[in-house]
């Protein structure tokens, strides 16, 4: 069968990728830091297979179709289309599970979801931005779930809870032996495009790490139901980080690092959920 | 409210890439979009404050970005709208 491994959280500023030659030394030691640690834990746990967790940044969905989620069934998928990331990132295509995939697929519609599906997506920086610095060497196989985080109206929380728990089923029933890593991808506190732009609420990020820690599920989805309209659109994007909690069953929370890093304008978050 | 066309016509162009058209002549672009006349001149004079509330945030920072304006013009000129919306 196979196993759940842990899961794991990230932020993904385009500019860690876009500015990464003219960042401050201290924000880049920073950034590298959170994402060598997580590499290290990463490696420990051995996964096959990592289901990663993050938006799409309007490169596979435009307002026609916009799905609330996205898995990704495909035997390859592409890699980073935006020029500030492709020449960096070391994989032109990444490795799918057409056989877990199509396993996920069907939990999620036996569990009362109905998701979108694609055989054929590129994955952007919402993915590879934590792929490039985590630097895995041999990299798992990838299966993106996309979680529409842009545009409202998006997943509720709750929804999003719903999600992960039925990930996890997923895993924890394919009869096969496979190691299962989840990386959730987004947040922490930031606002793009609007008049708050460059803004990081470390209120609401050290709230939502404190709540990871402590907080059920219901207090949870309170919490951000009141704070998330006044965190900046960014924010929203915590709905990877519920999912990956949500697949860990709300246990073994761990913060490796947190730090509001104004030059890539993202309160900038690494986690981990160890098993027990 | 969301304006389709506008934003489709934003996402067309993240998508191509065509910079240098763009900057050149906005005008071919603008025909080929069913976009109100309205939103058209607000294209055409960057009028910021009458196009933010039309089209999602990060199309607008990509489309910005397009036009060739740097993060630092960018925020200066969200922080002067005065009525945000979130989309």
């Amino acid at each position: 069968m196979a196993q759940l491994v842990g899961a794991f959280a990230s932020s993904h500023a385009p500019l860690i990728a876009r500015d990464w030659d003219i960042l401050p030394p201290e924000a880049k030691q920073k950034i590298s830091s959170g994402f060598r640690e997580m590499r290290s834990r990463i490696e420990e746990l051995c996964p096959d297979l990592l289901i990663m967790l993050a938006p799409d940044h309007w490169v596979n969905f435009f307002l026609d179709n916009l799905p609330a989620f996205c898995i990704g069934l495909g035997p390859e998928h592409g890699g980073p289309p935006e020029p500030f990331l492709s020449p960096k990132f070391p994989y032109k295509k990444l490795k799918g599970h057409p056989e877990f995939s199509r396993h996920l697929a069907d939990t999620a519609f036996e569990s009362g979801f109905d998701p979108s599906l694609s055989y054929n997506v590129n994955l952007d920086h919402g993915f590879c931005i934590p792929l490039w610095q985590l630097g895995l060497d041999p990299l798992p196989k990838v299966i993106p779930i996309f979680v529409n985080e842009l545009e409202q109206p998006m997943p509720s929380i709750k929804r999003c809870f719903d999600w992960g728990r039925m990930i996890r089923s997923a895993i924890v029933n394919y009869p096969e032996d496979l190691k299962v890593a989840v990386i959730g991808s987004g947040g922490l506190s930031h606002s793009i495009g609007e008049p708050t732009m460059g803004k990081i609420d470390e209120r609401f990020d050290k709230d939502c790490i404190d709540s990871f820690s402590k907080a059920n599920e219901a207090e949870i989805i309170e919490k951000l139901i009141k704070n998330l309209p006044n965190a900046g659109n960014g924010s929203e994007e915590i709905r990877s980080w519920i999912i990956a909690h949500a697949v860990m069953n709300g246990e073994g929370f761990e913060l490796i690092d947190y730090a509001p890093i104004l030059e890539v304008y993202v309160g900038c978050g690494w986690a981990e959920w160890k098993i027990a | 409210m969301t304006d389709y066309w506008l934003s489709k016509m934003m996402f067309d162009l993240q998508k191509s890439g065509d910079v240098s058209s763009w900057r050149a002549d906005r005008e071919p672009f603008l025909e080929q979009y069913p976009i109100s006349e309205e939103m058209k001149q607000a294209v055409r004079d960057d009028n910021l404050a009458a196009i933010a509330p039309h089209v999602n945030a990060y199309l607008l920072r990509f489309y910005c970005g397009i036009c060739g304006m740097g993060d630092k013009e960018f925020i200066e000129r969200l922080r002067e709208i005065n009525t945000p919306e979130r989309h």
